[in-house]
């Protein structure tokens, strides 16, 4: 396992540069220039050659590479011209509260979808699975943004129950000390990924149970709680396992919908932001942490499917 | 059978709840009585009416109830926009409102205040400086301070005027985004200070005292000598021994860059000891990195009046969205004043009716996207001002300002602002004179020698550069296509286009239309030579044309004028360049009548292409809700505020 890790580990070395350097031949191909972006319609010629000079934008694009492998290299994935801010210090403030709003909703998410979609899976056709179905369509179907004004309109707007926006601490702890605002937020994005687990959930258990181990379990008279909590639980996990790796990225960076409509501020607008101003280091330094994420998340699900399956061997 | 009985069950309700849930999402963003196109269609003439927007709030609001001393405002800063930037020599890279007049301008008085009331006019009676005098020809301007004091006790002098004007003349990029190269401070030859409360410009010509007072010391702030050190370990100087950095180019030069580089370090901001010396009304008390401004009165305001609420919060908002549900749901710290997005603009009666006034006051801007002259294949036809007048025929403002912009546009035809109205530019911008017809643009262009084929395309039947043919440089059966870029994402700019495109193919001119981020659109319109690459852009349409800040006269010299800064159209016209220089340099008393010629010229000439200007403090706004509860919000022609003025009621 260990060196199954270090090897994916350097994998992982090799597809984040692949990425940069994809990433960066890009967005040098977007037309316009940063320095008009950035100075606006009232700067001088004299302003922009400046501009450039002090950026290094007045060199080669290999060079401009260079430089930003080197600083990358440093711990520094940049300046945002936009913000006024390092793109470390940006992303400093903002993951953590990426990860409250995208952990919370993950811990929900599962917390409902796995029991309600192995539930659907043994009462197969009936009416909790129809149910179930039902409403899963439903909250698949909606767009994000459909679910969030609803649940503003109604709990916010309408009832005063909870606040319309995310609170804003510029901290996760700060966050996390007003729970009331979190809760639209997070119930909103919980409901999208709830639909979605649990449909796998379902599938996974149904197939799950069709096979002979279950069937041995229930001929051997094991109680059926525990042929569900044992044998049918850990083994249909795998495809939420894998669903989980892959969605480790989402959380950071794919909950731009949730943060535009609650006020809440991400590296998901952040990175939306960016792309409409032109602010290429921060999507740099995004693209560049969302590559590193992805790695690890799939490094995290194969690690799952050995602790799950102790056949699967590395 | 049973099976599939119950899976049509389940799909007919999820289908009912997803026509319930589209049916409540309705309800909370309904269309209201737009009607989703242009409402002519035809080769018909619409009239001209009175601008449909405004007015802005011209009295400040008070309410019935008693006064109260106390209470926190809350208000929303435009989304995605959140101060970045203290040091109030903003430069182009940060020019922005959330910078300039939603922030340092309340931390740090500029020399002369503008704006009040919803006029766009000078305001004395909250300036530091007093109202100024010229002579010798104006050529010497003589600015005369009224005693107020910084929040560290020192006094506002003359000198602080210098420094200013220091660190302005040392910046190598000339980076604040007032800079117009030639003029302020390129055009003061030297400064004095005859005593602590005087301060005397001279300057390299004769220029007009109106212009002079609203484009170029409009750009004066005041800042104290506590800033004048290029570290924080340097003691704070309480007065001019002689031996300051500024007084030296290079040393200037210094402690521009170490008050820039304070500026870009936010985190510091409420700690600062530079940024906390204020002679503004407020100080700040907080800023966090999202953007939430925390300002707390300034005791040692010199100013009248004195403050009268206890805290004035700025909150950020990631969209548009955010803002009006944020609006809505009121709560602890329910928004006092907020922008309304125009989006939301057909629910503004329930908006107000939960407790606002909407106050629908215009930015001092107008609105308009240019082409390029100079583009080296339809630059020949954009040159040939029957081709530009044509083409304003085709333009819809009274259709699109009602069917795309929700009533919350003013018509635009000229340079000069409609609304709010300046004495200073009593110019008749309210008549249209290219009035929207399609019919027009076909009669213009058939008399200058073209086949107008209308659905098809229309093509240069006589060359030649008489006037009845096509112009120099149009070749016989050369047609007319070409581009517009326009900003991506904004419903409104996307239908306007559209319509302009349909009407242009009426009259045979083909458009084709592509769209991109705002940056990208205002950084690819710039002026440019035929025989460069960059040059290949035809149309720009950022959707946000010109606001006149910090430049407060609607003078031409940085957009019109030949190799002016945003002439990205590349015009060049000398009569134009002397209208221009006419309201720069002609006499005191001629101001508004040239004025006048300037705008009723560029009217005639249209080097750029007029559409309708969105009003409010942000483009795209339909105005600034402010609670029925607040008293002395007034509307600033300029965006400023001024919270010393508000107070609560009970």
């Amino acid at each position: 396992m260990t060196g199954f890790i270090i090897r994916r580990l350097g994998e992982a070395i090799v597809v984040v540069l692949g990425v940069t350097i994809i990433t960066f031949v890009l967005l040098h191909l977007l037309p316009g220039s940063l320095a008009r972006d950035i100075l606006g319609n009232r700067a001088s010629p004299q302003a922009i050659a400046a501009f450039n000079k002090e950026n290094g934008l007045n060199t080669p694009v290999w060079n401009q590479y260079w430089l930003f492998l080197d600083k990358l290299l440093h711990g520094n994935l940049g300046y945002s011209f936009q913000y006024n801010r390092s793109v470390d210090s940006l992303l400093a403030s903002e993951l953590p509260r990426d990860l409250v709003l995208g952990g919370l909703s993950l811990i929900f998410s599962l917390a409902i979808a796995i029991p309600i979609g192995v539930a659907q899976a043994v009462r197969r056709n009936g009416a909790l699975d129809y149910a179930g179905t039902g409403v899963s369509f439903v909250l698949y179907s909606m767009p994000q943004y459909a679910i969030a004004l609803l649940l503003i309109q109604f709990l916010a707007i309408s009832f005063h129950v909870f606040p319309a926006e995310a609170p804003q601490s510029a901290s996760a702890i700060g966050m996390l000390e007003h729970p009331s605002g979190l809760v639209l937020p997070v119930a909103a994005l919980t409901l999208v990924t709830y639909a979605l687990f649990s449909r796998y959930m379902r599938s996974s258990a149904i197939d799950t149970l069709a096979q002979d181990y279950i069937r041995t379990a229930r001929a051997k008279g094991l109680p059926e709680r525990l042929v569900l909590t044992r044998h049918l639980l850990r083994n249909s996990l795998i495809a939420v396992v894998t669903l989980v790796g892959l969605s480790i990225p989402t959380i950071l960076t794919g909950t731009l919908i949730i943060e535009q409509v609650f006020n809440y501020p991400g590296a998901g607008l952040e990175y939306f932001n960016a792309a409409l101003r032109n602010d290429y280091e921060v999507m740099l330094g995004i693209t560049v942490l969302v590559g590193v994420v992805t790695v690890l998340g799939n490094l995290l699900a194969d690690i799952g499917y050995a602790i799950l399956d102790p056949r699967i061997r590395y | 059978m049973r099976n599939v009985t119950r899976r049509w069950a389940a799909a007919l309700g999820t289908v009912l709840v997803v026509l319930v849930a589209a049916a409540c999402g309705s309800s909370s963003s309904s269309s209201g009585g737009s009607s989703g196109g242009s409402s002519n269609q035809g080769s018909s003439t619409s009239t001209s009416t009175a601008p449909t927007a405004g007015p802005g709030l011209t009295s400040a609001t008070a309410p019935s109830g008693a006064r109260q001393s106390g209470g926190t405002v809350y208000y929303t800063e435009g989304a995605g926009a959140t101060p970045n930037y203290i040091f109030p020599m903003t430069s182009a890279q940060v020019c922005g409102t959330q910078n300039i007049s939603q922030f340092n301008a309340i931390l740090y008085r500029p020399l002369f205040w503008y704006g009040n009331d919803y006029k766009p006019t000078i305001d004395y009676s909250y300036s530091i400086g007093q109202q100024p005098t010229f002579s010798d020809n104006n050529q010497t301007v003589t600015i005369k301070l009224n005693p107020w004091k910084w929040s560290n006790g020192e006094t506002v002098t003359s000198r602080d005027v210098m420094f200013w004007i220091n660190l302005y003349k040392a910046d190598p990029g000339k980076n604040y985004c007032g800079y117009v190269p030639g003029y302020f401070p390129d055009n003061v030859t030297s400064v004095d200070a005859p005593n602590a409360q005087t301060v005397v410009l001279h300057l390299n010509k004769s220029y007009n005292p109106e212009w002079f007072t609203y484009n170029e010391l409009s750009q004066i702030y005041p800042i104290p000598l506590a800033w004048d050190r290029t570290s924080l370990s340097q003691p704070a100087p309480t007065s001019d021994n002689g031996h300051l950095p500024d007084a030296t180019k290079s040393g200037a030069e210094n402690v521009y860059k170490f008050l820039d580089a304070q500026s870009k370090d936010l985190g510091t901001w409420a700690s600062s000891p530079l940024w906390s010396v204020v002679d503004g009304p407020f100080k700040l008390q907080s800023f966090t990195t999202t953007g939430q401004v925390t300002l707390v009165p300034n005791t040692d305001y010199s100013g009248t009046p004195k403050p009268t609420i206890s805290k004035f919060v700025e909150l950020p908002f990631t969209s548009d969205a955010a803002i009006f549900n944020e609006i809505r749901s009121g709560g602890p710290s329910a928004i006092t004043i907020g922008n309304l997005p125009s989006a939301y603009a057909p629910q503004t009666s329930t908006v107000e009716g939960e407790g606002y006034v909407l106050n629908r006051a215009a930015s001092y801007s107008f609105n308009y996207f240019p082409f390029n002259l100079n583009n080296p294949k339809v630059g020949p036809i954009f040159m040939q001002l029957y081709f530009r007048q044509a083409f304003q025929h085709l333009i819809d403002q009274q259709g699109w300002i009602h069917a795309f912009l929700h009533d919350t546009a003013i018509p635009t035809y000229g340079p000069v602002p409609v609304s709010p109205e300046s004495p200073l530019a009593s110019v008749n911008a309210s008549t249209n004179p290219y009035t929207f017809s399609t019919q027009s643009a076909a009669t213009i262009l058939s008399s200058h020698g073209w086949k107008v084929a209308p659905n098809g395309t229309t093509t240069c039947e006589h060359p030649g550069t008489a006037a009845t043919e096509c112009g120099a440089g149009i070749a016989s059966g050369e047609g007319i296509s070409f581009n517009i870029d326009y900003q991506s994402g904004v419903a409104a700019i996307e239908s306007e286009m559209n319509d302009l495109a349909a009407q242009a193919k009426r009259v045979g001119i083909n458009i084709n239309l592509t769209t991109h981020p705002f940056t990208t659109v205002i950084g690819t319109a710039i002026a440019c030579q035929p025989s460069q690459a960059d040059c290949a852009w035809t149309a720009e349409n950022w959707g946000a044309g010109w606001i006149y800040a910090p430049d407060f006269l609607p003078t031409g010299e940085s957009l019109f004028g030949n190799g002016a800064v945003a002439n990205y159209e590349s015009y060049a016209d000398p009569q134009a360049n002397q209208l221009i220089g006419a309201t720069i340099t002609g006499p005191a008393a001629g101001e508004a009548q040239a004025l006048s010629n300037y705008a009723q010229y560029i009217e005639q000439q249209v080097p750029v292409v007029f559409g309708p200007t969105s009003i409010g403090s942000y483009q795209g706004d339909a105005g600034t809700l402010v609670a029925k509860n607040l008293g002395g919000y007034a509307a600033n022609a300029f965006g400023y505020m001024l919270p010393e003025d508000w107070y609560f009621t009970k």
